[in-house]
C-alpha cells in the first residue's frame, strides 16, 4: 500500500478533527458535560463561512474570521440562555448533556431552513494536485495540515504564554479556588465557550471545503469527534490532537488494508482481496470508542 | 372515510411510539442509562423480524420472538463495554452503536438489501380481515401491546427489582455499598428495554410492511427523548403522554403542510427546530415532565407517609 499517502491523508483528517475536538474537549474539562451540540455549532459556522464567501462575495480568509467570530457570539448567547440557567439551579451534568441535544437539533435544522437540505460547496478553483515525498496533495489539503498547526501552536501559547490560559487552567483544576484568587469564573467560560466555538467553526469549514457542505454533516461527524477527544483522554487539549492523529492513521490503514492477504498469512491460503468497505469509516470510530473504554478509559494521556 | 383512516394510522403510531418511549422510560427515568442509541433496538426489531418472516420464511410469531430477542440480545452486548461507565461514556457509546447498526443495515446488501430495503413483509392475520377493517384490527393489536408492556413493566418497576434500578439512578454508590450487583442490574434493564423496543420495531415493520435504513435514522432517537422529557420520566405513563404529544404535534404538522406555502422540506425542519427548543425549554422551566413522577416517603418506622 501506498504509505507516503496513507500518512499524507491521515495527517489531513487530523488536522480536521483535532480543532473539533479540542473544543469538546475544552468544554468537557471545565463544564463537565459532554456538548453533542458542538459539531453542530461548526456547521453552522461553515454555513455561514458559506454565506459570506459565496453570497457576499468576501475571501476565504476573512469569510471564516467573521464566521468563528459570529458562531462565538453565539456560542456565549447559547450559553448565556441555557447553559448558565442550568449551572445556577445546580442542574444534573447529564441534565446539561441532554440540553445539548437538544440544542443540537435546533441548530441542525435552523440551518436546514436558511440554507435547505442540500450540498452546498465553497467556490475555490480547481487544482492540481502536488506531489510532496511521494504523496499527492491538492493545495487546499496542504492548507489544511497548515492551518491545523498553526491553530495548535495558537492554542498551545495562549493556553500557556498568556494570563488568560492560566486563568482557563486554574478555573479547570479548582473552580473555587480560581475564584478566591478573583478570577471571574463566569467570564472565563463565557471566552471558553467563544474560543470553542470559533476553533471548531475552523474545524467544521476545513471539513466542509474537503468534501460537501450539508447541514446533517455535524451530526456525521460527532462520532469521529467525541472518538478522538476520548481516544486522547477527554478535557486534555494534547490528547485531543492525538487523539485525532489516532484516529485518522487508525481510518486510513485500515480502509487501505487488505485482509485477504492478512487472512492468507503471506499466500498460504487464497482469500482474493478482502477490504473494508468505505461505508464503514464511520464504524472505526466506533470500534476505536469501544476498544478505548474497555481498555483504557481515560485515554491514552489520560487527564493532565 | 380517509379521515378515519387517517385517525387509525396517526394512533397506530402513537401505539408504536408509546412502546419504545417506554422503552427509553425504563432505561433513562427508572435506571438513570443515557441512551441516545435507541433507535438501534428498534431497528434490529424490524429488521430481525421481517427477515425472518420474508427471507427465511418463518411464521410471523417466531419473527415477532426473533426481533425481540436480538433487540434484547444487543442490549446486552452494548452493556458489556459499558457497563461500569459514566452518564456521557454511555450516551456517547449508544449513539455510536446505533450508528453503526444502521450501517450494518446500509452495507450488508446480501442480507438487508441495503438502502432498498426488504418490501412486502406480511402481516399477521390479514388473511380473516378485509382490507378496509384490517388498520382497526392491527391498531387494536398494538393497544393489546402497549397495554401489556405497560403493566408488565409497571410490574417490573415495583418489584424489589424495579426499587434496584431507581437506587442507581439516584445515588449508585449507595447501592453498591448495599451489596447489590450494580452492573448486573444494569445489564438485565437494558435487555428488558431492548426486547420491549424489539417489539415496537416488529410491530412498525409489519405495520408499514416496508422498511429501509432511512426509517431508523437517529432522529428517531431524538423523537422519543423528547418524549420523555415532555411527558415526565420515571413513570410510564408519563412516556405515554409524551408519545401522544410529540406525536400529535409531529403528525398534524405534516397535515397542515398542504395549507402553508412552504415546502415539505423546510417544514420538517421547522417541525425539528421547534422539538429540539421543547427539549430545552422543559428541561429548563419543567425538568419533571408534564406528569411528575411518584415518589414515597416514609418514616423511620417504614410507613408510607403519603
Amino acid at each position: 500500500m501506498d504509505l507516503p499517502q496513507i500518512l499524507a491523508n491521515s495527517l489531513v483528517r487530523a488536522a480536521e478533527l483535532s480543532l473539533l475536538a479540542i473544543g469538546l474537549t475544552m468544554v468537557y474539562d471545565i463544564l463537565k458535560f459532554a456538548n453533542f451540540a458542538h459539531t453542530d455549532y461548526a456547521i453552522l459556522g461553515a454555513f455561514l463561512v458559506y454565506l459570506f464567501n459565496r453570497t457576499f462575495g468576501l475571501n476565504m480568509f476573512f469569510s471564516v474570521m467573521l464566521a468563528a467570530l459570529v458562531t462565538g457570539v453565539v456560542g456565549i448567547g447559547i450559553d448565556k440562555a441555557v447553559f448558565k440557567p442550568l449551572r445556577r439551579m445546580e442542574a444534573k451534568v447529564v441534565t446539561s448533556m441532554i440540553c445539548s441535544l437538544g440544542i443540537a437539533i435546533a441548530l441542525r435544522n435552523i440551518v436546514r431552513l436558511i440554507w435547505t437540505s442540500g450540498t452546498k460547496t465553497y467556490p475555490l478553483p480547481l487544482m492540481r494536485p502536488l506531489e510532496i515525498l511521494g504523496a499527492r496533495l491538492t493545495p487546499v489539503q496542504i492548507g489544511i495540515i497548515f492551518t491545523g498547526f498553526i491553530s495548535m501552536v495558537a492554542f498551545h501559547l495562549l493556553l500557556h504564554r498568556t494570563k488568560f490560559g492560566k486563568a482557563l487552567r486554574a478555573i479547570s483544576d479548582n473552580r473555587v479556588l480560581a475564584s478566591a484568587c478573583a478570577i471571574d469564573s463566569e467570564r472565563m467560560i463565557r471566552w471558553m465557550w467563544f474560543l470553542a466555538c470559533s476553533y471548531g467553526v475552523v474545524g467544521g469549514t476545513m471539513i466542509a471545503v474537503e468534501h460537501l457542505l450539508y447541514p446533517r454533516l455535524g451530526f456525521d461527524i460527532i462520532i469521529p469527534v467525541f472518538c478522538a477527544a476520548i481516544l486522547g483522554g477527554i478535557g486534555n487539549p494534547y490528547g485531543a490532537m492525538l487523539g485525532a492523529l489516532t484516529l485518522a492513521l487508525a481510518e486510513n490503514i485500515v480502509l487501505a488494508l487488505d485482509f485477504g492477504y492478512l487472512a492468507s498469512l503471506d499466500g498460504l491460503f487464497d482469500f482474493g482481496s478482502i477490504q473494508i468497505s468505505t461505508g464503514y469509516k464511520p464504524a472505526i470510530s466506533f470500534v476505536m470508542l469501544i476498544a478505548v473504554l474497555l481498555l483504557r478509559p481515560t485515554g491514552i494521556l489520560g487527564k493532565k | 372515510m380517509p379521515l378515519i383512516n387517517f385517525l387509525i394510522y396517526f394512533l397506530t403510531m402513537i401505539g408504536i411510539y408509546s412502546v419504545l418511549a417506554m422503552s427509553l422510560n425504563f432505561q433513562v427515568g427508572f435506571t438513570g442509562l443515557i441512551n441516545f442509541g435507541q433507535v438501534a433496538f428498534f431497528c434490529i426489531g424490524a429488521y430481525t423480524s421481517s427477515l425472518l418472516v420474508v427471507k427465511a420464511g418463518a411464521p410471523l410469531i417466531v419473527g415477532f420472538l426473533g426481533g425481540m430477542a436480538l433487540s434484547g440480545l444487543f442490549g446486552y452486548i452494548i452493556s458489556i463495554p459499558t457497563k461500569s461507565l459514566k452518564a456521557d461514556y454511555w450516551a456517547i457509546a449508544t449513539l455510536a452503536g446505533g450508528e453503526v447498526i444502521r450501517l450494518v443495515a446500509l452495507n450488508e446488501k446480501g442480507l438487508t438489501e441495503g438502502a432498498f430495503g426488504v418490501m412486502s413483509i406480511p402481516q399477521p392475520f390479514d388473511w380473516f380481515f378485509s382490507r378496509d377493517t384490517y388498520p382497526l384490527f392491527y391498531l387494536l393489536l398494538i393497544v393489546a401491546c402497549v397495554v401489556t408492556v405497560y403493566f408488565a413493566l409497571s410490574l417490573l418497576t415495583n418489584s424489589p427489582f424495579g426499587r434496584n434500578l431507581k437506587a442507581i439512578r439516584d445515588e449508585e454508590d449507595l447501592c453498591l455499598s448495599l451489596g447489590k450487583n450494580t452492573r448486573k442490574l444494569k445489564l438485565e434493564a437494558m435487555v428488558v428495554a431492548g426486547m420491549v423496543a424489539g417489539l415496537a420495531g416488529a410491530l412498525f415493520a409489519h405495520y408499514i410492511t416496508y422498511i429501509s435504513p432511512e426509517n431508523f435514522r437517529p432522529i428517531e432517537t431524538f423523537l422519543m427523548w423528547a418524549m420523555i422529557i415532555v411527558g415526565g420520566r420515571g413513570n410510564h405513563l408519563g412516556a405515554i403522554l409524551g408519545a401522544v404529544v410529540i406525536q400529535l404535534f409531529n403528525i398534524s404538522t405534516r397535515f397542515i403542510g398542504g395549507y402553508v406555502p412552504f415546502g415539505s422540506d423546510f417544514m420538517s425542519a421547522l417541525r425539528m427546530v421547534i422539538i429540539g427548543v421543547l427539549i430545552v425549554l422543559f428541561l429548563l422551566y419543567r425538568p419533571e415532565g408534564l406528569i411528575k413522577e411518584r415518589t414515597k416517603v416514609y418514616d423511620l418506622q417504614g410507613n408510607n407517609m403519603k
